[in-house]
């Protein structure tokens, strides 16, 4: 069917060049035989036929059938060459094939052509002349493929491919005949009002794609000649890749799951569209990636874009809606486009430490802007940063971050700051003079306890108190980290290449900051017994190692192997013999 | 508890295995090893890692690549029959494919690292065509021209296998080799097949539109430029994977007077650039502003541009007005200090002659809009 409307419809464009003004009509009649016998299905068009050179043209086409998509694309291009391939797919459901046909060029005979699936045909004069110029096909359905011939098959398969051309497709069956596209393209129909236009081309996008779309854009490129509809999805598509589109090419369907069509952001929308002057790819499944394309696609964008801009201006309502439905098609947009962004970029939501806002009421209450870009650093520092009253964004979601760092370029007075754990302790309390007298001793322990894990201390006061240390390290400290554990895990070879990048990698040393308000550093700012502070900070150190979710290396682990004995040993006291690391009674006076 | 980040790991994966590479996705999946690490959950960390790997090497962060992937090769030794190494072999080429980018990692090391992967493959059955396009590439990237000569006949001749990689990938490494001897047009011809489509994959044609750029504006083929511009340009702008593809369309706006595109392009992925993990990409990068800058030097007229650099540039400025100049000397001081190590490392004069070349693209500039 689609090929057979393929031919029909070159023939009639090809007419129409001509003798402009003529309409065209493409007439599908089914034979039903009484005896039983499978049908017969008369395809006629009264396009610009063919004459008996022409005919002798296809015939070859159709011997050096090659499988090379290469040729059969330059083929398609060709008038007769498509012709040719269009008639050569009529065997997959018929066993013989008649063409009759009166060229508009010729000398008014009509000629013609009987083939079988065979490869035998014949080509002669007819006896029963056509009074028009024209083309007919009689397909004589093969004994299996009747149900291919049933009027509701035609009828609906004919609709499929044809819908949407410019001239009359009439299936007659039985004594009923029927015009089967009655309206041309339903966007580009006349409507009483806009909202009976809106209300038509919802319920056309519900039967395109049994969708219930919640609204629709229309579609306009000069480049490409493409116009047609979006529909905006009803719910946010589960993988944000692209949609697949039903497209047209010259009215006739060339795919319905044509992806390149649209700008890659546009993933909100699925849309139909004609285009006249675009290149289908070989296989017909999408169009050729051409300069055209590229422009089409730019326009259609624009198009969608307008759409965006308007719904910000004259219901912003609406477009909170829609963001909140499509944030990533406008996040992605926005990224791209300064002047979109400057509209948007306040109305976008994003996840704090203190729920989800969008940036508008956030910068209200907060006049610098804090982001983590991971995951992992937002929940580190979420729970300490609130208690300093700090509202932080987890820009760890697609776009987020990016979106963030480029306000300060768009709107000049705003502040945006990357935040880490690392940041944190600039929110801390110092301490008093008598309070830094007093964890002086700890201080200078820890310090080197931890110099060999490449972790710097600080003594701060923060809350919530509960948290008695925080470990902080940088994007860079991190993949040392990461780094180190492979390296410990390697064979010879590959941990003297990651000597070599750990020694490269930048970024500041650790920090391990102790909290003063925590009852616990208090009572250890205490103690005396060097031991005792030794293993208290060691522990305290690997703790805070855990809780900011960084896996422990060997010499941390062993850390925390012989620090839980020394616990052990210390809380049993002069008991026993005492283990290794542990200590005299004295010392556990810190930990009870 | 340990349910609990399983499925938080599951999570993480499944966000990162929906997302177009990046850091973003390579950020999830660091974060999920680190959980399974913290777990102490060795099956779980080798199949992240192993996530990790693809994601980090199509997604800019090499170095970590190599990290990854230098765990699961200590798995693989210490437990072959659980970790099977050749389920790696694929990956290892990646990895090791990259040393060369790396000063830091010498000769030596680069030597060995080959050499292992040889023995790896050949455990395998696989044949040599992989291990020495490897080679080819090491020896011409280090400045090893007699090597490189011979291990290019060699890689060539080499059989194909089931670990060699697709032909669209070989096809656009051989275009280096034409272009090294200013074979243009055969550049050109080679790179027929990418270029309409009929071969392609992952990274392919996005590095080759870029690669291409200069062979075209050689041939005054300008107009096909052009589009390759445009359509390369959109398809390496949003990954940073392609720092050094970005590079080459900066090469091709400054060389066509597109002062002010070149600058967008600057501006936009200079923090790219900044802590870029290859150095190599850098290298082209910092090489192509260079250029650019000295272009705008040369038309003369201003000697200060507005731009909006990433605050991580050391000469960062809030009003956004940069001294030209100023601006060249960094940005040109990289690209020496990035050569000098390299020329240092490879006991060769090549990155010295890489940055002498922006001299002879000086005189072939010719003005060719773009708008």
């Amino acid at each position: 069917m689609r090929e057979l409307l393929q031919n029909a419809t070159d023939a009639i464009r090809a007419r129409q060049l001509l003798e402009p003004g003529h309409a065209g009509t493409v007439r599908l009649e089914l034979m039903e035989k009484q005896d039983g016998s499978p049908p017969t299905l008369l395809f006629s068009d009264d396009g610009v036929g063919l004459t008996e050179d022409e005919i002798h043209r296809f015939l070859a086409t159709i011997g050096e059938s090659s499988k090379r998509e290469e040729a059969l694309a330059a083929r398609r291009n060709d008038f007769i060459g498509q012709f040719g391939i269009g008639l050569l797919s009529c065997f997959m459901v018929c066993d013989e094939l008649l063409v009759v046909t009166r060229s508009v060029r010729g000398d008014g005979r009509t000629l013609e052509w009987r083939g079988r699936h065979d490869g035998t045909y014949a080509v002669r004069q007819s006896e029963h002349p056509l009074d028009r110029p024209g083309t007919q096909v009689f397909l004589m359905a093969r004994q299996d493929m009747t149900e291919w011939f049933a009027p509701e098959r035609l009828r609906h398969l004919a609709r499929h491919y044809g819908g949407l051309l410019p001239f009359p497709i009439q299936l007659t069956a039985g004594d009923r005949t029927e015009q089967l596209n009655p309206d041309g393209p339903p966007w580009r129909r006349d409507y009483e009002s806009a909202s009976e236009r809106r209300k038509a081309l919802l319920a056309y996008g519900r039967d395109v794609f049994g969708t219930d779309f919640i609204d629709c854009i229309p579609l306009h490129s000069t480049a490409g000649d493409v116009d047609g509809v979006a529909f905006v999805l009803p719910a946010s598509p589960h993988f944000n890749a692209r949609q697949k589109h039903r497209v047209y090419l010259k009215h006739m369907l060339l795919s319905e799951s044509a992806e390149n069509l649209l700008p890659e952001w546009a993933f909100f929308v699925k849309c139909v569209v004609n285009a006249n002057a675009l290149r289908p790819t070989a296989s017909r499944e999408s169009f050729y990636e051409d300069e055209s394309l590229a422009l089409a696609r730019e326009a259609l964008g624009q198009g969608l874009r307008t759409y965006l801009v308007e719904l910000a201006h004259e219901d912003p309502r609406a477009l909170q809606r829609l963001i909140a439905l499509h944030g990533l098609s406008v996040k992605a947009l926005a990224l791209d486009d300064d002047d979109f962004y400057k509209l948007v970029i306040h109305w976008l939501p994003f996840e704090t430490s203190m729920g989800v806002m969008t940036l508008a009421d956030y910068r209200r209450a907060h006049p610098v802007v804090r982001y983590t870009p991971t995951l992992d650093g937002f929940r580190q520092v979420a729970r300490v940063a609130g208690a300093q009253g700090l509202c932080i964004i987890n820009a760890a979601y697609t776009h987020d971050a990016a979106l963030l760092e480029k306000l300060p370029h768009v709107v000049p007075d705003a502040q945006v700051e990357p935040f880490s754990t690392a940041d944190l302790p600039q929110s801390f309390e110092e301490l008093t003079l008598d309070e830094r007298e007093a964890v002086f001793p700890l201080l200078r322990m820890a310090e080197r306890v931890l110099a060999p894990f490449r972790c710097g201390v600080v003594v701060k006061k923060f809350f919530p108190a509960e948290v008695p240390t925080l470990y902080s390290s940088d994007a860079e400290g991190v993949f040392r980290r990461d780094a180190e554990r492979a390296r410990e895990e390697s064979d010879d070879l590959y941990a003297g290449v990651l000597d070599g990048v750990m020694a490269a990698a930048g970024g500041e040393p650790a920090q391990l900051c102790f909290n003063l308000h925590n009852p616990v550093v208090r009572r250890l700012a205490a103690v005396a017994d060097r031991e005792v502070l030794k293993l208290s900070v060691e522990m305290l150190y690997v703790q805070a190692l855990l809780l900011g979710h960084h896996p422990l290396n060997a010499q941390e682990m062993a850390l925390l192997n012989q620090g839980l004995l020394g616990l052990i040993s210390a809380q049993l006291g002069g008991t026993g013999e005492g283990g290794e690391g542990g200590e005299d009674g004295g010392g556990s006076r810190g930990f009870h | 508890m340990s349910g609990d980040w399983r499925e938080q790991a599951q999570g993480l994966w499944e966000r990162a295995d929906s997302m177009e590479p990046g850091e973003g996705k390579v950020r999830l999946l660091e974060e999920a090893v680190r959980l399974a690490d913290a777990h102490a959950d060795t099956g779980m960390g080798y199949m992240l890692r192993d996530a990790l790997i693809d994601a980090a090497t199509f997604g800019g962060a090499p170095d970590k690549a190599l990290v990854a992937f230098a765990w699961c090769r200590g798995q693989q030794k210490k437990d072959p029959k659980r970790f099977d190494p050749e389920g790696m072999l694929w990956k290892q080429k990646w990895v090791v494919g990259r040393f060369k980018e790396f000063p830091h990692i010498s000769r030596k090391q680069i030597a060995d690292a080959l050499d292992d992967m040889e023995q790896c493959f050949a455990k395998a059955d696989a044949g040599k065509r992989s291990v020495l396009k490897l080679r080819y590439m090491a020896a011409r990237e280090m400045g090893d021209e007699a090597d490189a000569e011979r291990l290019w006949a060699a890689w060539l001749e080499a059989p194909r296998d089931h670990l060699t990689d697709c032909r669209a990938c070989e096809l656009d490494d051989e275009l280096d080799h034409h272009i090294d001897k200013g074979e243009w047009e055969q550049a050109l011809r080679k790179a027929r097949p990418i270029l309409e489509g009929r071969q392609g994959c992952a990274e392919i044609p996005h590095l080759t539109l870029g690669t291409l750029l200069y062979p075209l504006f050689k041939l005054e083929h300008l107009e096909q430029a052009r589009e390759l511009h445009r359509r390369g340009y959109a398809m390496v702008a949003k990954n940073r994977e392609f720092l050094a593809t970005v590079g080459e369309h900066l090469e091709f706006l400054a060389l066509t007077d597109n002062l002010s595109r070149g600058l967008t392009l600057l501006e936009k992925h200079l923090g790219w650039a900044l802590e870029h993990p290859s150095h190599r990409d850098r290298f082209t990068f910092y090489a192509s502003a260079a250029f650019l800058l000295e272009r705008f030097q040369a038309e003369g007229g201003r000697d200060t541009v507005s731009l909006r650099l990433t605050k991580a540039y050391p000469g960062y400025r809030a009003d956004c007005g940069y001294e030209v100049k100023a601006l060249h000397a960094w940005v040109d001081g990289q690209a020496r200090e990035i050569a000098s190590r390299f020329d240092l490392r490879n006991g060769t004069d090549r990155f010295a002659r890489l940055l002498a070349r922006n001299r002879t693209l000086a005189d072939e500039a010719r003005p060719f809009a773009i708008d």
